[in-house]
Protein backbone atom coordinates (compact mmCIF):
# COMPACT_ATOMS: atom_id res chain seq x y z
CA UNK A 1 0.00 0.00 0.00
CA UNK A 2 1.57 3.67 -0.92
CA UNK A 3 0.08 6.85 0.14
CA UNK A 4 -2.08 8.47 -3.41
CA UNK A 5 -1.17 11.91 -2.71
CA UNK A 6 -3.18 13.49 -5.92
CA UNK A 7 -6.12 11.11 -4.41
CA UNK A 8 -6.44 13.55 -1.01
CA UNK A 9 -6.74 16.33 -3.27
CA UNK A 10 -9.31 14.24 -5.46
CA UNK A 11 -11.14 13.12 -1.82
CA UNK A 12 -11.12 16.86 0.19
CA UNK A 13 -12.93 18.66 -3.13
CA UNK A 14 -15.43 15.69 -2.37
CA UNK A 15 -15.43 15.56 1.58
CA UNK A 16 -15.30 19.32 1.67
CA UNK A 17 -19.33 19.15 0.22
CA UNK A 18 -20.41 17.30 2.96
CA UNK A 19 -19.23 20.55 5.29
CA UNK A 20 -22.99 22.23 5.53
CA UNK A 21 -24.07 19.27 7.70
CA UNK A 22 -20.95 19.08 9.91
CA UNK A 23 -21.48 22.87 10.34
CA UNK A 24 -25.46 22.46 11.10
CA UNK A 25 -24.56 19.65 13.29
CA UNK A 26 -22.37 21.81 15.01
CA UNK A 27 -24.49 25.04 15.32
CA UNK A 28 -27.94 23.87 15.83
CA UNK A 29 -27.02 21.64 18.85
CA UNK A 30 -24.78 24.74 20.72
CA UNK A 31 -27.73 26.70 20.03
CA UNK A 32 -30.15 24.85 21.44
CA UNK A 33 -27.55 23.64 24.35
CA UNK A 34 -27.07 27.68 25.06
CA UNK A 35 -30.63 28.07 26.11
CA UNK A 36 -30.22 24.85 27.91
CA UNK A 37 -27.85 25.62 29.68
CA UNK A 38 -28.45 29.04 30.41
CA UNK A 39 -31.66 27.85 32.12
CA UNK A 40 -30.05 24.85 33.88
CA UNK A 41 -27.54 27.13 35.07
CA UNK A 42 -29.90 29.66 36.52
CA UNK A 43 -31.84 26.68 38.46
CA UNK A 44 -28.50 25.68 39.56
CA UNK A 45 -27.80 28.90 40.72
CA UNK A 46 -30.63 29.91 42.32
CA UNK A 47 -31.44 26.38 44.00
CA UNK A 48 -34.81 26.77 42.39
CA UNK A 49 -36.69 23.83 44.63
CA UNK A 50 -37.77 20.64 43.27
CA UNK A 51 -35.69 21.77 39.68
CA UNK A 52 -32.66 21.62 41.74
CA UNK A 53 -32.03 18.17 41.86
CA UNK A 54 -33.02 17.73 38.38
CA UNK A 55 -30.68 19.73 36.99
CA UNK A 56 -27.72 18.36 38.89
CA UNK A 57 -28.98 14.81 37.63
CA UNK A 58 -29.37 16.07 33.96
CA UNK A 59 -25.36 17.50 34.28
CA UNK A 60 -24.28 14.62 35.98
CA UNK A 61 -25.39 12.30 33.75
CA UNK A 62 -24.66 13.70 30.32
CA UNK A 63 -21.43 14.67 31.28
CA UNK A 64 -20.61 11.17 32.68
CA UNK A 65 -21.73 9.11 29.82
CA UNK A 66 -20.19 8.92 26.11
CA UNK A 67 -21.84 11.42 23.39
CA UNK A 68 -22.46 8.50 21.54
CA UNK A 69 -24.96 6.91 23.54
CA UNK A 70 -27.34 9.69 23.55
CA UNK A 71 -27.01 9.40 19.99
CA UNK A 72 -27.64 5.66 19.65
CA UNK A 73 -30.30 5.84 22.64
CA UNK A 74 -32.28 8.93 21.30
CA UNK A 75 -32.14 7.69 17.72
CA UNK A 76 -33.47 4.40 18.76
CA UNK A 77 -35.54 5.42 21.56
CA UNK A 78 -37.59 8.31 19.97
CA UNK A 79 -38.78 5.92 17.33
CA UNK A 80 -39.80 3.20 19.66
CA UNK A 81 -41.61 6.04 21.68
CA UNK A 82 -43.51 7.64 18.77
CA UNK A 83 -44.56 4.05 17.24
CA UNK A 84 -45.79 3.18 20.65
CA UNK A 85 -47.77 6.40 21.03
CA UNK A 86 -48.85 6.44 17.47
CA UNK A 87 -50.38 2.77 18.14
CA UNK A 88 -52.01 3.85 21.17
CA UNK A 89 -54.14 6.93 19.20
CA UNK A 90 -54.28 5.42 15.54
CA UNK A 91 -52.11 8.19 14.81
CA UNK A 92 -50.49 7.87 11.42
CA UNK A 93 -46.99 8.62 12.05
CA UNK A 94 -44.22 6.88 10.33
CA UNK A 95 -41.06 6.90 11.97
CA UNK A 96 -38.56 5.55 9.37
CA UNK A 97 -39.96 9.44 8.18
CA UNK A 98 -38.42 11.13 10.23
CA UNK A 99 -34.80 12.04 9.05
CA UNK A 100 -32.05 10.87 11.57
CA UNK A 101 -30.28 14.09 11.63
CA UNK A 102 -33.05 15.55 13.75
CA UNK A 103 -32.45 12.69 15.85
CA UNK A 104 -28.87 13.45 16.12
CA UNK A 105 -29.46 17.08 16.53
CA UNK A 106 -32.01 16.40 19.74
CA UNK A 107 -29.01 14.44 21.25
CA UNK A 108 -26.04 16.60 20.64
CA UNK A 109 -28.55 19.89 21.64
CA UNK A 110 -29.34 17.67 25.00
CA UNK A 111 -25.36 17.15 25.60
CA UNK A 112 -24.39 20.59 24.80
CA UNK A 113 -27.02 21.94 27.56
CA UNK A 114 -24.82 19.83 30.03
CA UNK A 115 -21.68 20.81 28.68
CA UNK A 116 -22.56 24.56 28.39
CA UNK A 117 -24.49 25.28 31.98
CA UNK A 118 -21.66 23.99 33.61
CA UNK A 119 -18.88 26.78 31.71
CA UNK A 120 -21.94 29.30 32.21
CA UNK A 121 -22.52 28.33 36.08
CA UNK A 122 -18.37 29.35 36.62
CA UNK A 123 -18.65 32.22 34.75
CA UNK A 124 -21.23 33.52 36.48
CA UNK A 125 -19.66 32.27 39.68
CA UNK A 126 -16.54 34.31 38.72
CA UNK A 127 -18.03 37.96 38.38
CA UNK A 128 -17.10 39.45 41.55
CA UNK A 129 -20.14 39.73 44.09
CA UNK A 130 -19.04 43.55 44.10
CA UNK A 131 -20.94 44.22 41.13
CA UNK A 132 -23.97 42.39 42.37
CA UNK A 133 -23.43 44.78 45.19
CA UNK A 134 -23.64 47.94 42.88
CA UNK A 135 -26.33 46.64 40.72
CA UNK A 136 -28.48 46.18 43.73
CA UNK A 137 -27.14 49.51 45.25
CA UNK A 138 -28.53 51.68 42.21
CA UNK A 139 -31.83 50.18 42.85
CA UNK A 140 -32.15 47.31 40.58
CA UNK A 141 -33.86 44.18 40.44
CA UNK A 142 -32.31 40.79 40.74
CA UNK A 143 -33.50 39.93 37.40
CA UNK A 144 -31.73 43.48 36.42
CA UNK A 145 -28.50 42.95 38.29
CA UNK A 146 -28.73 39.12 36.75
CA UNK A 147 -29.03 39.64 33.03
CA UNK A 148 -28.22 43.13 32.35
CA UNK A 149 -24.72 43.46 34.48
CA UNK A 150 -23.71 39.68 35.46
CA UNK A 151 -24.28 37.55 32.68
CA UNK A 152 -22.68 39.79 30.06
CA UNK A 153 -19.40 39.65 32.44
CA UNK A 154 -20.34 35.91 32.72
CA UNK A 155 -20.01 35.23 28.85
CA UNK A 156 -17.66 37.34 28.03
CA UNK A 157 -15.25 35.65 30.75
CA UNK A 158 -16.31 32.40 29.23
CA UNK A 159 -15.10 32.74 25.73
CA UNK A 160 -11.70 30.68 25.83
CA UNK A 161 -14.43 27.66 27.51
CA UNK A 162 -17.21 28.25 24.65
CA UNK A 163 -14.19 27.77 21.98
CA UNK A 164 -13.19 24.56 23.58
CA UNK A 165 -16.44 23.46 23.82
CA UNK A 166 -17.43 24.48 20.24
CA UNK A 167 -14.14 22.77 18.89
CA UNK A 168 -15.09 19.50 21.04
CA UNK A 169 -18.51 19.68 19.52
CA UNK A 170 -17.15 20.27 15.90
CA UNK A 171 -15.26 17.06 16.76
CA UNK A 172 -18.02 15.69 18.47
CA UNK A 173 -20.18 15.77 14.85
CA UNK A 174 -17.99 12.95 13.67
CA UNK A 175 -20.11 10.54 15.41
CA UNK A 176 -23.05 10.80 13.37
CA UNK A 177 -21.36 9.25 10.89
CA UNK A 178 -22.58 5.94 12.63
CA UNK A 179 -25.52 6.52 12.19
CA UNK A 180 -25.01 6.82 8.79
CA UNK A 181 -25.07 10.53 8.75
CA UNK A 182 -23.23 12.27 5.54
CA UNK A 183 -20.99 14.67 7.24
CA UNK A 184 -17.44 15.16 6.64
CA UNK A 185 -16.53 11.95 8.54
CA UNK A 186 -19.58 10.10 6.67
CA UNK A 187 -18.63 11.32 3.10
CA UNK A 188 -14.99 10.52 4.21
CA UNK A 189 -15.90 6.83 4.48
CA UNK A 190 -18.09 6.88 1.36
CA UNK A 191 -14.69 8.16 -0.61
CA UNK A 192 -12.27 5.98 1.25
CA UNK A 193 -14.77 2.57 0.53
CA UNK A 194 -15.93 3.16 -2.84
CA UNK A 195 -12.11 3.91 -4.13
CA UNK A 196 -10.39 1.87 -1.84
CA UNK A 197 -8.15 4.37 -0.40
CA UNK A 198 -8.68 4.76 3.54
CA UNK A 199 -6.03 6.96 4.65
CA UNK A 200 -5.74 9.16 1.88
CA UNK A 201 -9.61 9.80 2.50
CA UNK A 202 -9.10 10.50 6.06
CA UNK A 203 -6.05 12.76 5.96
CA UNK A 204 -8.02 14.75 3.44
CA UNK A 205 -11.11 14.80 5.97
CA UNK A 206 -8.37 15.38 9.04
CA UNK A 207 -7.57 18.56 6.91
CA UNK A 208 -10.70 20.25 6.99
CA UNK A 209 -10.86 19.36 10.42
CA UNK A 210 -7.52 21.02 11.35
CA UNK A 211 -8.71 24.00 8.86
CA UNK A 212 -11.89 24.21 10.54
CA UNK A 213 -10.61 24.35 14.20
CA UNK A 214 -7.35 26.38 13.35
CA UNK A 215 -10.30 29.29 11.91
CA UNK A 216 -12.73 28.75 14.97
CA UNK A 217 -9.84 29.37 17.07
CA UNK A 218 -7.93 32.10 15.61
CA UNK A 219 -12.23 33.82 15.51
CA UNK A 220 -12.34 33.35 19.02
CA UNK A 221 -9.40 35.03 19.55
CA UNK A 222 -10.11 38.31 17.75
CA UNK A 223 -13.73 38.04 20.00
CA UNK A 224 -12.09 37.84 23.00
CA UNK A 225 -9.80 40.67 22.33
CA UNK A 226 -12.64 42.45 21.06
CA UNK A 227 -15.33 41.79 24.23
CA UNK A 228 -12.77 42.15 26.93
CA UNK A 229 -11.15 45.32 25.74
CA UNK A 230 -13.66 47.33 28.83
CA UNK A 231 -12.11 45.36 31.25
CA UNK A 232 -9.02 45.01 30.93
CA UNK A 233 -6.84 46.60 34.40
CA UNK A 234 -4.15 49.04 34.23
CA UNK A 235 -3.33 51.95 31.84
CA UNK A 236 -3.82 52.00 28.58
CA UNK B 1 -36.05 -0.82 13.93
CA UNK B 2 -35.75 -3.61 16.80
CA UNK B 3 -38.46 -5.49 18.81
CA UNK B 4 -40.68 -4.26 21.32
CA UNK B 5 -38.89 -2.19 24.57
CA UNK B 6 -38.34 -4.58 27.28
CA UNK B 7 -36.66 -3.43 30.02
CA UNK B 8 -35.53 -6.25 31.96
CA UNK B 9 -33.15 -7.06 29.78
CA UNK B 10 -31.73 -3.97 30.46
CA UNK B 11 -30.49 -5.69 33.86
CA UNK B 12 -29.99 -9.11 32.08
CA UNK B 13 -27.52 -7.43 29.37
CA UNK B 14 -25.45 -5.78 32.11
CA UNK B 15 -23.47 -8.67 33.10
CA UNK B 16 -22.76 -9.50 30.08
CA UNK B 17 -21.51 -6.16 29.09
CA UNK B 18 -19.59 -5.24 32.46
CA UNK B 19 -17.44 -8.72 31.66
CA UNK B 20 -15.76 -6.43 28.88
CA UNK B 21 -14.87 -3.47 31.19
CA UNK B 22 -11.99 -5.23 31.82
CA UNK B 23 -10.71 -4.13 28.01
CA UNK B 24 -12.02 -0.94 28.04
CA UNK B 25 -9.82 -0.50 31.35
CA UNK B 26 -6.66 -2.01 29.22
CA UNK B 27 -7.21 0.75 26.70
CA UNK B 28 -7.41 3.54 29.11
CA UNK B 29 -4.73 2.44 31.62
CA UNK B 30 -2.13 2.06 28.25
CA UNK B 31 -3.24 4.58 26.78
CA UNK B 32 -2.68 7.05 29.88
CA UNK B 33 0.38 5.61 30.64
CA UNK B 34 2.10 6.19 27.27
CA UNK B 35 0.90 8.98 27.13
CA UNK B 36 1.91 10.01 30.35
CA UNK B 37 5.19 9.51 28.68
CA UNK B 38 4.94 11.04 25.35
CA UNK B 39 3.66 14.16 27.22
CA UNK B 40 6.61 14.99 29.25
CA UNK B 41 8.55 14.44 26.16
CA UNK B 42 6.73 16.62 24.22
CA UNK B 43 6.45 19.24 27.00
CA UNK B 44 10.53 19.31 27.45
CA UNK B 45 11.24 21.27 23.93
CA UNK B 46 8.43 24.00 24.34
CA UNK B 47 9.25 24.50 27.65
CA UNK B 48 13.33 25.10 26.45
CA UNK B 49 12.57 26.32 23.26
CA UNK B 50 14.85 23.60 21.22
CA UNK B 51 14.78 24.47 17.98
CA UNK B 52 13.03 22.69 15.25
CA UNK B 53 11.79 19.83 18.04
CA UNK B 54 9.53 22.76 19.60
CA UNK B 55 7.92 23.71 15.87
CA UNK B 56 7.38 19.81 15.39
CA UNK B 57 5.70 19.76 18.78
CA UNK B 58 3.56 22.69 17.98
CA UNK B 59 2.26 21.34 14.84
CA UNK B 60 1.35 17.85 16.45
CA UNK B 61 -0.39 19.98 19.45
CA UNK B 62 -2.11 21.90 16.60
CA UNK B 63 -3.10 18.64 14.57
CA UNK B 64 -4.16 16.66 18.02
CA UNK B 65 -6.50 19.39 19.00
CA UNK B 66 -7.63 20.18 15.11
CA UNK B 67 -8.98 16.92 14.94
CA UNK B 68 -11.85 14.21 16.06
CA UNK B 69 -10.26 11.13 17.88
CA UNK B 70 -12.52 9.40 15.28
CA UNK B 71 -10.51 10.39 12.49
CA UNK B 72 -7.24 9.72 14.61
CA UNK B 73 -8.26 6.29 15.13
CA UNK B 74 -8.45 5.76 11.08
CA UNK B 75 -5.38 7.81 10.52
CA UNK B 76 -3.36 5.41 12.48
CA UNK B 77 -5.63 2.07 11.64
CA UNK B 78 -4.96 2.37 8.27
CA UNK B 79 -1.84 4.82 7.69
CA UNK B 80 0.73 3.38 10.77
CA UNK B 81 0.54 -0.06 8.50
CA UNK B 82 0.53 1.42 5.45
CA UNK B 83 4.41 3.94 7.26
CA UNK B 84 5.78 1.20 8.87
CA UNK B 85 5.59 -0.95 5.45
CA UNK B 86 8.51 0.99 4.30
CA UNK B 87 10.81 -0.15 6.78
CA UNK B 88 9.42 -3.66 6.34
CA UNK B 89 7.87 -3.80 9.21
CA UNK B 90 4.20 -5.58 8.71
CA UNK B 91 1.78 -5.06 11.13
CA UNK B 92 -1.24 -6.11 9.52
CA UNK B 93 -1.47 -8.93 11.62
CA UNK B 94 -1.50 -6.71 14.83
CA UNK B 95 -4.48 -6.70 16.87
CA UNK B 96 -6.96 -3.67 16.55
CA UNK B 97 -6.59 -3.11 20.07
CA UNK B 98 -3.07 -1.92 19.65
CA UNK B 99 -4.06 0.83 17.00
CA UNK B 100 -6.33 2.05 19.43
CA UNK B 101 -4.06 2.49 22.61
CA UNK B 102 -1.52 4.00 20.10
CA UNK B 103 -3.59 6.62 18.81
CA UNK B 104 -5.06 7.32 22.73
CA UNK B 105 -1.70 7.53 23.76
CA UNK B 106 -0.69 10.23 20.73
CA UNK B 107 -4.02 11.74 21.26
CA UNK B 108 -3.36 12.11 25.38
CA UNK B 109 0.10 13.03 25.52
CA UNK B 110 -1.05 16.12 23.36
CA UNK B 111 -2.95 16.82 26.16
CA UNK B 112 -0.84 16.00 28.72
CA UNK B 113 2.08 17.86 27.13
CA UNK B 114 -0.55 21.06 27.17
CA UNK B 115 -1.22 20.33 30.74
CA UNK B 116 2.64 20.11 32.33
CA UNK B 117 3.67 23.21 30.34
CA UNK B 118 0.87 25.34 32.27
CA UNK B 119 1.24 23.60 35.46
CA UNK B 120 5.27 24.56 35.21
CA UNK B 121 4.52 28.09 34.26
CA UNK B 122 2.06 28.26 36.94
CA UNK B 123 4.58 27.58 39.63
CA UNK B 124 5.85 30.82 40.90
CA UNK B 125 8.88 32.45 39.87
CA UNK B 126 9.19 33.12 43.82
CA UNK B 127 9.95 29.30 44.60
CA UNK B 128 12.85 29.40 41.73
CA UNK B 129 14.38 32.26 43.24
CA UNK B 130 14.26 30.88 46.65
CA UNK B 131 15.43 27.50 46.15
CA UNK B 132 18.91 29.41 44.11
CA UNK B 133 18.97 31.41 46.94
CA UNK B 134 19.65 28.53 49.01
CA UNK B 135 22.35 27.44 46.53
CA UNK B 136 20.22 24.59 44.83
CA UNK B 137 21.29 23.58 41.06
CA UNK B 138 18.91 24.12 38.20
CA UNK B 139 18.47 20.18 38.39
CA UNK B 140 17.44 20.11 41.64
CA UNK B 141 15.54 23.44 41.65
CA UNK B 142 13.24 21.25 39.40
CA UNK B 143 12.87 17.81 40.66
CA UNK B 144 12.39 19.16 44.30
CA UNK B 145 11.12 22.46 44.07
CA UNK B 146 8.94 22.97 40.81
CA UNK B 147 7.68 20.07 39.93
CA UNK B 148 6.12 18.46 42.78
CA UNK B 149 3.84 21.71 42.81
CA UNK B 150 3.64 21.57 39.39
CA UNK B 151 2.01 17.70 39.15
CA UNK B 152 -0.50 19.25 42.13
CA UNK B 153 -1.15 21.81 39.67
CA UNK B 154 -1.61 19.37 36.84
CA UNK B 155 -3.65 16.84 38.94
CA UNK B 156 -7.08 18.19 38.20
CA UNK B 157 -6.51 18.22 34.23
CA UNK B 158 -4.55 15.58 33.88
CA UNK B 159 -7.62 14.04 36.27
CA UNK B 160 -10.30 15.90 33.57
CA UNK B 161 -8.57 14.03 30.76
CA UNK B 162 -8.61 10.34 32.14
CA UNK B 163 -12.35 10.75 32.36
CA UNK B 164 -12.68 12.14 28.88
CA UNK B 165 -10.39 9.18 27.32
CA UNK B 166 -12.83 6.90 29.24
CA UNK B 167 -15.59 8.10 27.65
CA UNK B 168 -13.80 8.72 24.37
CA UNK B 169 -12.60 4.77 24.18
CA UNK B 170 -16.03 4.45 23.71
CA UNK B 171 -15.53 4.84 19.98
CA UNK B 172 -12.47 2.34 19.80
CA UNK B 173 -15.59 -0.86 18.61
CA UNK B 174 -14.93 1.41 15.22
CA UNK B 175 -12.17 -0.32 13.86
CA UNK B 176 -13.11 -3.92 15.71
CA UNK B 177 -12.49 -3.64 18.98
CA UNK B 178 -14.05 -5.86 21.29
CA UNK B 179 -14.74 -3.76 24.45
CA UNK B 180 -18.19 -2.94 25.71
CA UNK B 181 -19.31 -1.11 22.54
CA UNK B 182 -18.20 -4.11 20.63
CA UNK B 183 -19.53 -6.28 22.54
CA UNK B 184 -22.69 -4.30 22.73
CA UNK B 185 -23.06 -4.23 18.78
CA UNK B 186 -22.83 -8.27 19.00
CA UNK B 187 -25.79 -8.34 21.38
CA UNK B 188 -27.82 -6.05 18.77
CA UNK B 189 -27.16 -8.37 16.07
CA UNK B 190 -27.88 -11.03 17.80
CA UNK B 191 -31.11 -10.59 20.06
CA UNK B 192 -32.10 -7.27 17.63
CA UNK B 193 -32.67 -4.74 21.02
CA UNK B 194 -30.55 -2.34 20.80
CA UNK B 195 -32.22 0.35 22.80
CA UNK B 196 -31.81 -2.19 25.78
CA UNK B 197 -28.24 -2.19 25.30
CA UNK B 198 -27.22 1.04 25.06
CA UNK B 199 -29.36 2.00 28.03
CA UNK B 200 -26.92 -1.04 29.59
CA UNK B 201 -24.32 0.39 28.08
CA UNK B 202 -24.90 4.17 29.32
CA UNK B 203 -26.03 2.86 32.87
CA UNK B 204 -21.97 1.35 33.49
CA UNK B 205 -20.41 4.33 31.68
CA UNK B 206 -21.88 6.41 34.36
CA UNK B 207 -21.36 4.18 36.90
CA UNK B 208 -17.85 4.06 36.12
CA UNK B 209 -17.23 7.38 35.78
CA UNK B 210 -18.84 8.72 39.22
CA UNK B 211 -16.37 6.05 40.20
CA UNK B 212 -13.34 7.91 38.83
CA UNK B 213 -14.71 11.44 39.64
CA UNK B 214 -14.94 10.19 43.13
CA UNK B 215 -11.61 8.47 43.52
CA UNK B 216 -9.65 11.53 41.70
CA UNK B 217 -11.50 14.10 43.67
CA UNK B 218 -10.48 12.20 47.06
CA UNK B 219 -6.66 12.06 45.76
CA UNK B 220 -6.89 15.92 44.18
CA UNK B 221 -7.76 16.74 47.96
CA UNK B 222 -5.32 14.29 49.46
CA UNK B 223 -2.86 16.05 47.29
CA UNK B 224 -3.70 19.59 48.27
CA UNK B 225 -4.05 18.63 52.21
CA UNK B 226 -0.90 20.84 52.75
CA UNK B 227 -2.53 24.09 50.85
CA UNK B 228 -4.12 26.70 53.03
CA UNK B 229 -8.22 26.63 53.10
CA UNK B 230 -9.33 29.00 50.12
CA UNK B 231 -9.62 32.96 51.56
CA UNK B 232 -13.56 32.24 51.39
CA UNK B 233 -13.30 29.56 54.01
CA UNK B 234 -10.68 31.53 56.01
CA UNK B 235 -12.74 34.86 55.88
Amino acid sequence: MTIDIPFIWTAFKEIIKSLPITLILTLVPLAIGFLIGLTVALVRIYKTRFLYQAANGYVSFFRGTPIIMHIMVIYYGIPLLIDQVSSKFDLNIQTNKIPIILFVLIALSLAAGAYLSEIIRSGIISVSTGQLEAAYSVGMTKYQAMFRIVLPQALALSIPNFTNLFVGFLHTSSIAFLVSEKELTGAANIVASTNLKFLEAFIAAGIVYWGLTIMVEGISFLLEKKVTSYSRGGVS
Amino acid sequence: MGKAFDPSLIIEFIPTLFHYLGVTLQILAASIFLGLILGVAAAIPRMFKIPILNQLVILYVSFIRGTPILIQLFLVFYGLPAVLQIIKIDVSKLEAIYFVIITYAISNGAGFSEIFRGAIRAVDKGQTEAAYSVGMTSTQNFFRIVMPQALRIAFPNVANSVIGSLKDTSLAFTIGVMDMMGRGDTLISATAHALEVYISLSIIYYSVVLLFEKTLGKLEKYFNRYQKADLSAAA
